[in-house]
């Protein structure tokens, strides 16, 4: 059970959830996804950046629940479960690139992957 | 869902069965031929089964598909573009030495996908197509896994690819959780109800929804992929990311937009021709630069969609017929310039440098002119179907007074003919006098030296393989046909349009 909300004294605000308001959930959304994109931007190792990735796309999965939520429709559930599977598929892909790419460049490091300029 | 819906899906239906048959079939018996006869029958069956779902459109079969003219032409587009390159990558993967079978299962999927993406009406069903095309593509990309481009390739693409997708999904998710809605016309119908266009969270979702589009079309200033991309991937999977995967996203941003004048939504037709004019300067101002084909025909498709979205931002009917045809001539062209690539290409690399193009047009007169073809009508060349392709952008473009668009078009027409015409002189200047011994017939018991793997590559295989051949003839022929006789084309199109309107 949830602890007892105190009583808003502001009226009810029209973006409100069932007891958290959707532009919360929407922040904590937008927090994991610049955390997501600082880590593909500042981390230097493949398998830290494929995991940054996620973080992607799980934050624009919590997105869709939370838009879903708000309109009381189970469409946005629904594309989070399209997400995981996509996620699941690349990651499948990825990670047998990645293990191609360690053995051919000795490494995980991103920036060894160079053999061609641009 | 009727059973008229089903027939109205039957491409799709046909293109999703392929590959799992092409699956099933090579799981019992192992064989290259047996793989590329199913997978290029599946494509044909697909696109024999296009005019016969057309009877049944337009229809939108459950909230997620729209089969209508407009989606039915583009998935036609997409299956004869992958019909050839999986008819050039036979001779390709022959060549390679490598188990080959999955590739085809790995094509078909991605042309599912292309197709899926065309005929898409949903958020859902468009993120679907996108996945389905992409994660096949990463495998496509590091085909040959001896490769260390090939790997790199992959690895840039799979990284990219899914910070895009990412970007994409938050920007969808954000207009769902404005507008309650998943379905493009629901959304079209919100935005234009309450001037949303001027919302900044509304604005802010677009621009990560463009983020996305702009590297799966790669055009500036999230480019930086396409080279490395092309350079790296086997020569007949670079003709399939340059022509399918862009040609089907940019078929439904153009389906998305053709009933909005663009002009309405102020910043971001802005954003729009700033992205078309940095385009267009990146693409042919890099190309200058390059010594590698491949690489200076990947510049050369970013300054093309530069051009595009020119005449994407006329309005106007004109507007969509410019963009088809161009996109159909940027196909052959893009298609006719790697398979060039592809069949000149030996088992230790692709031919890419320039280099080992000196002196081609002594040794391989015909394959000289084809690819002379295809560069005049990357650089616009009358009688090519590039030069009407330019000239309906330039006409759109006139017909809503986009001055600076088009003096901009026109001044990158001029710069970009410089590289194309230095790959001619390359071709049709005098041999280097050790590419002229590595000419003759090389002895069998001499391997061709690493040291000029181009030269005797592209010297040893002097036989063109058949499919290869065959798709370059096709190609050049309907290039000098649509340049010449555009008139049927043009009617088609804007038959396929009308659903639009």
């Amino acid at each position: 059970m949830m602890p007892p909300i105190p009583a808003n004294p502001a009226p009810v605000n029209p973006l409100r959830m069932d007891m958290i308001p959707m532009n919360y959930a929407l922040i904590v959304a937008w927090v994991l996804f610049v955390i997501g994109v600082i880590g593909v931007l500042a981390r230097r190792n493949l398998l830290f950046i494929l995991m940054s990735v996620e973080i992607m796309l799980n934050a624009s999965g919590l997105a869709f629940v939370v838009a879903g939520s708000r309109w009381g429709q189970p469409d946005g559930q629904i594309m989070f479960i399209f997400i995981l599977a996509m996620a699941a598929a690349e990651v499948s892909v990825g990670l047998a690139l990645v293990l191609l790419a360690y053995h051919r460049f000795g490494g995980l490091d991103a920036d060894a992957a160079n053999r061609m300029k641009g | 869902m009727s059973g008229a819906d089903l027939l109205a899906l039957l491409p799709l239906i046909l293109i999703s069965i392929s590959p799992v048959a092409v699956m099933l079939a090579i799981a019992f018996f192992r064989g290259r031929g047996l793989a590329a006869a199913l997978a290029l029958l599946g494509l044909f069956i697909s696109f024999v089964s296009l005019p016969f779902a057309a009877s049944y459109a337009p229809r939108s079969v459950t909230p997620l598909l729209v089969i209508d003219n407009y989606a039915l032409f583009y998935m036609g587009l997409v299956f004869a573009a992958t019909f050839a390159v999986a008819l050039l990558s036979d001779g390709y993967l022959r060549m390679l030495r490598v188990r080959s079978e999955e590739f085809y299962v790995l094509l078909l999927l991605a042309a599912a996908g292309s197709a899926v993406l065309v005929a898409s009406a949903h958020f859902a069903s468009f993120f679907l197509g996108l996945e389905t095309l992409s994660v096949s593509l990463y495998a496509l990309l590091s085909y040959p896994v001896t490769r260390e481009k090939a790997i790199e390739a992959g690895v840039k693409y799979l990284v990219l690819a899914a910070i895009s997708s990412a970007f994409l999904l938050f920007g969808m998710a954000l207009v769902y959780a404005l507008s309650g809605t998943m379905e493009f016309s629901g959304i079209a119908a919100w935005a234009a109800a309450g001037i949303k266009y001027s919302n900044p969270v509304f604005l802010g979702a677009l621009a990560l929804i463009a983020v996305g589009f702009g590297f799966k079309l790669a055009v500036a200033p999230f480019h930086m992929w396409t080279p490395d991309v092309y350079e790296g991937a086997p020569a007949p999977v670079s003709a399939f990311v340059a022509t399918v995967s862009k040609g089907a996203v940019f078929a439904l941003f153009l389906r998305y937009f053709a009933r909005v004048d663009i002009h309405t939504m102020g910043s971001l037709a802005l954003a729009l021709t700033v992205i078309s004019i940095a385009s267009m300067f990146a693409g042919n101002l890099l190309a200058l630069l390059q010594n590698n084909v491949k690489r200076i025909l990947a510049y050369s498709s970013i300054a093309h969609l530069g051009y595009l979205i020119v005449a994407f931002l006329a309005s106007g009917a004109l507007r969509v017929t410019a963009v088809s045809f161009y996109l159909v001539a940027y196909f052959i062209t893009m298609l006719g310039a790697f398979g060039v690539v592809t069949v000149l290409s030996g088992p230790d690399g692709d031919a890419e440098d320039i280099e080992g193009y000196r002196g081609l047009a002594a040794r391989r007169p015909v394959i000289a002119g084809v690819f002379s073809l295809m560069l005049f009508s990357l650089a616009g060349i009358p009688l090519t179907a590039g030069f009407v392709g330019k000239f309906y952008i330039i006409a759109a473009g006139a017909g809503s007074a986009l001055w600076l668009l088009i003096s901009i078009l026109v001044i990158n027409s001029a710069i970009g003919i410089y590289y194309y015409v230095r790959v001619i002189i390359t071709m049709y200047s005098p041999a280097p006098v050790e590419a002229e011994e590595a000419a003759l017939p090389p002895k069998s018991t001499e391997p061709a030296g690493p040291a000029a793997p181009e030269q005797a590559a592209s010297a040893a295989g002097a036989i063109i393989p058949i499919g290869g051949g065959l798709v370059l003839a096709v190609l050049a022929i309907g290039l000098i046909w649509l340049g010449v006789y555009p008139s049927p084309l043009l009617s088609l199109i804007r038959k396929t349009i009308q659903s639009l309107m």
